[in-house]
């Protein structure tokens, strides 16, 4: 049963960062609560209470985006149903709808957020790939001396294990800024036991740009989530495609290199296996969506071969 | 907190209320303010039953903290027309059928309406998505997709209004389309499950449950719980006033646990309180100490000589065993050009019907022990319910409340005794609303079972014998196995006659959660081995699948194992029409891979996928191609 004492719903950012600033060491920050009220549950936490909660989702300041000089600044409670929904975010950020569609359902993404997939930092959250692909930073801000003070690190960074991050007690998340990247084909792969409203055993997301000639790579970015405890951006696939002529073979060449990295604790050969396919699929995918032509499962065989 | 005043619109009036202990929109929409058209299927996000408009998004109640939704503009299935009529969406549902057991309605037509507001002209592909997030278990989503493009249609002028006129009558009820009387009660949300059921002064029980497979228990202490402000009463097997024990056939299963434990999730103990949180707090006050015994979670190694005994009536841990004989088998084989054995499993399945298990009870002014429940068998549950708290028959009333959905899984009488024990003991009505994961944990699965099977053949198909032994798991309690053996016994060798067979259906006691009626009762199991085996004899025959059958198929006039004579056969129309319909390609199954022609074409159904909003259509056509 999921229970709590006093639960706040700032309107400002000050007003979020002072209620922060004196959040109990039992208190929690929630954003859409959509992880947390059903963590509240027989065989997961139980009966959970909370002294306070801390809704962050009504925050003026954390409403909405905004995309400056390449960048695209996702504010924190930004729903990522808008991924899907909203043009410019899909043409700027091409591989998140792939996440979005993926993420739960429309009822889920209406509420659940960005910000609080990467905060939850599950080695299996969706959002944390693409992000890395995008070359996204956290933007955490907290009180100082009465002045709000804010500090900005690479989602790497940000993401230090399991559940963990290095956000420090009476620091919030306000926004994440990542690369605007419209042009590039984007795709995001997952497997899971459900089709809609699944948590990822592993997933992939991709970005690719062509040339001119539409026959090279000019850019390729590359990320995996679920195979360690933090995603993981594959930048040595990234450098072996950039620059190269586009075929069959190479891609199939760069799916199988990543299979190593898998450092889980369960379901170290399956996950092996879906993560050779995955990264195949993934810059297919994002190749498909520039308008490369779609391969057949006997292209994909022949490559292999 | 429970102070805090919530102002809300909700269906367009002004909305003042105190929160209460009502932690969930979901809680407050249906406990304060009696809108229990949104129900709780899961209370993880998973099932949709609990969807409602928040300020014009769809959302999942269940997992909006209810103070996020202060101030907000609500919209609940009830809002959705006006009180004598029904929108469009809702009287699809009803043209075509979509509303069966009705527990997922409510949420559907929630789910279809958000649909149609966000995309007037969503496609089939994109209504499929939309709907996503929403679980039926009873129509396999068909009619319901044809009522949302029903809808679809109409809304937009496609379609005439008549489109959503029940079809003219016909001669004949056979064959024609006719809709459901109770589905306008399901479309509106105004349909009262027994969860959704309320009674002035009315107790919230919750079930301590064993966290043991198998012990004894040495002492159960409730004064603590007992004592705790709020706590009507708890109960245990020592409230039990006649004689305890319940089952379809035989009656094995204590109300609650009596001196053992046998399987985890069993009930323990249950606590009436004032409200479902206070009666939580008072299950952690509940001291139970048990000695545990070693326990059994393989049938076959149950059957064994020296195994944990799990009834003492039962010392060989067995259910039932029916033995069927016909012919002389070991003369079938001897005759027989080939013989295959091969050994099939099927796993336990959770019924996961999308309403979790509820009632509520009340002594009546004149005495009468009253039970509201989706029981599926109010009459044996009764006379039951009778000997077990020592009341005449007459003194004992059960009413079947809705079912939302069943397929077997309600059979049991696992938490009215309980319900009934509580309500005689406080004075007062009780309620109790199981959560999904007790629902899991303590509700009868179907049997799983591993079937070894023998068969010889002549070498052109004909099967001369067949001894066929299944071992069944019956977890902890008899409930419906007898009856599951006894019909799986039957239809051990499906639709074919044979001349020499022996067949042999044991249902086991192990430590494991119980096994009951599951729709199709014994047969899926023995179908899953039956055909599967006739394949696997096809292919060392090179014989086409459905040539074996059709010489080893009943007609009229066959006399079945458990000696019946047929009257009637369609075995071998059902035969054809499959044939036909599935396009078959002839021959062995050896003789076709990749390349075989069946695969695919116009009227099969493709691959799951997602993304109908933004993918390319003619991309993913070609990706489907079979190479």
């Amino acid at each position: 049963m999921f229970t709590y004492d006093s639960y706040h719903l700032p309107r400002t950012l000050r007003e979020a960062l002072e209620l922060a600033a004196t959040l109990p060491a039992d208190g929690k920050v929630i954003a859409g609560g959509t992880d947390i009220v059903p963590y509240a549950r027989e065989g997961r936490g139980g009966d959970v209470h909370f002294p306070v909660l801390l809704d962050v989702s009504k925050v003026a300041e954390f409403q909405g985006y905004a995309i400056e000089n390449g960048r695209a600044r996702l504010n924190a409670a930004l729903p990522y149903q808008a991924f899907l929904e909203d043009p410019v975010l899909r043409e700027n950020l091409p591989c998140m709808p792939g996440c979005a569609i993926w993420f739960a359902d429309d009822q889920i993404r209406e509420q659940a957020t960005l910000a609080g997939n990467l905060v939850n930092a599950s080695p299996a959250g969706d959002g944390a790939p693409p992000m890395m692909a995008l070359n996204a930073e956290v933007e955490l801000a907290r009180l100082s001396g009465g002045e709000v003070t804010t500090r900005r690190l690479p989602l790497g960074e940000f993401i230090t294990g399991p559940g963990r991050t290095v956000l420090e007690p009476g620091e919030l998340v306000t926004a994440v800024i990542c690369d605007a990247l419209p042009g590039y084909g984007g795709s995001f792969q997952k497997v899971g036991q459900r089709r809609s409203l699944v948590i990822s055993r592993v997933c992939a997301a991709a970005l690719v740009k062509l040339d001119p000639t539409r026959h090279v790579f000019e850019d390729v970015r590359l990320a995996l989530g679920g195979i360690a405890p933090v995603p993981l951006r594959l930048h040595d696939i990234e450098e072996m495609l950039r620059g190269k002529k586009i075929t069959r073979r190479l891609v199939a060449e760069a799916s199988v290199i990543p299979a190593d990295r898998v450092a889980s604790r369960t379901r170290v050969e399956y996950r092996r296996h879906v993560v050779r396919g995955f990264v195949e699929a993934a810059i297919e995918d994002a190749l498909v969506a520039c308008g490369a032509p779609v391969p057949s499962d006997r292209d994909r065989e022949e490559a292999h071969a | 907190m429970p102070d805090h005043v919530m102002n809300l619109t909700v269906n367009g009036r002004k909305v003042k209320r105190p929160l209460g202990e009502n932690y969930r929109l979901l809680d407050f929409l249906r406990e304060e303010l009696h809108l229990t058209g949104a129900k709780e299927g899961c209370g993880a996000g998973e099932c949709g039953t609990c969807s409602v408009f928040v300020d014009g998004k769809l959302v999942k109640s269940c997992l909006m903290p209810t103070l996020k939704a202060d101030g907000a503009t609500i919209e609940t299935v009830e809002g959705l027309a006006p009180l004598d009529s029904l929108t469009e969406v809702q009287r699809a549902f009803h043209k075509t059928g979509a509303s069966q057991c009705g527990y997922c309605i409510p949420g559907m037509v929630m789910a279809a309406t958000a649909a149609l507001r966000e995309n007037p002209e969503a496609d089939f592909e994109e209504i499929k998505e939309r709907l996503g997030g929403n679980i039926c278990r009873c129509t396999g989503y068909a009619k319901i997709f044809e009522a949302v493009e029903i809808a679809r249609d109409v809304i937009a002028g496609r379609l005439p209004q008549t489109a959503l006129e029940p079809d003219a009558a016909a001669e004949s009820f056979i064959g024609a389309s006719v809709r459901r009387i109770d589905a306008p009660s399901k479309v509106t949300g105004r349909l009262k499950y027994a969860g959704d059921m309320i009674m002035p002064d009315m107790l919230h029980m919750q079930v301590l449950r064993s966290p043991h497979a198998h012990a004894r228990i040495v002492s159960i202490d409730t004064s603590e719980a007992e004592a705790l402000e709020g706590v009507a009463c708890v109960i245990t097997a020592a409230d039990v006033p006649g004689e305890d024990g319940f089952g379809v056939f035989v009656h094995d299963q204590p109300i609650m646990a009596r001196g053992k434990v046998r399987h985890v999730g069993e009930a323990v103990a249950a606590v009436s309180a004032e409200s479902v949180e206070i009666a939580r707090r008072a299950l952690g006050l509940i001291k139970v100490e048990y000695e545990e015994l070693p326990a059994v979670f393989d049938p076959e190694e149950a059957m064994r000589p020296g195994a944990p005994v799990i009834h003492d009536y039962a010392p060989d841990n067995l259910v039932k065993h029916i033995p069927i004989r016909k012919g002389d088998v070991e003369a079938g084989f001897a005759e027989a050009d080939l013989i295959v054995e091969n050994t099939y499993s099927t796993q336990q399945i959770e019924h996961a019907y999308l309403e979790p298990e509820a009632g509520l009870a009340y002594v009546d002014p004149d005495g009468v022990v009253t039970i509201h429940s989706p029981s599926q068998n109010i009459t044996h549950h009764r006379h039951m319910l009778a000997k077990i708290i020592n009341r005449p028959i007459n003194k004992v009333r059960f009413i079947m409340s809705p079912v939302g959905g069943g397929f077997g899984g309600k059979e049991d009488m696992i938490y009215q005794g309980m319900l009934a024990l509580a309500a005689m003991k406080s004075g007062r009505p009780v309620r109790l609303v199981f959560t999904r994961e007790e629902s899991i944990i303590a509700s009868a699965k179907r049997h799983p079972a591993r079937i070894t099977y023998r068969m010889g053949l002549k070498s052109d198909g004909r099967i001369t014998a067949v001894s066929f032994r299944m071992i069944s798991d019956g977890g902890a309690y008899g409930m419906s196995t007898e009856g599951v053996m006894r019909k799986a016994a039957i239809l051990a060798f499906g639709p074919y006659e044979v001349p020499n067979l022996k067949v042999d259906t044991y249902g086991i006691y192990t430590n494991n959660t119980p096994s009951g009626a599951f729709r199709s009762f014994g047969a899926m199991q023995t179908q899953f081995a039956t055909e599967s085996h006739l394949d696997l004899c096809a292919e060392k025959l090179g014989l086409d699948p459905f040539e074996i059958r059709r010489r080893n198929m009943m007609k009229i006039g066959s006399t079945t194992h458990t000696g019946q004579m047929l009257e009637t056969c369609s075995m071998e129309e059902v035969l054809r029409v499959a044939e036909e319909f599935c396009r078959w390609e002839r021959g062995a199954p050896t003789s076709r891979g990749a390349t075989r022609s069946d695969l695919g074409g116009p009227d099969t159904r493709k691959p799951c996928t997602l993304g109908a909003r933004f993918k390319m259509p003619e991309a993913e056509e070609s990706k489907q191609e079979v190479a």
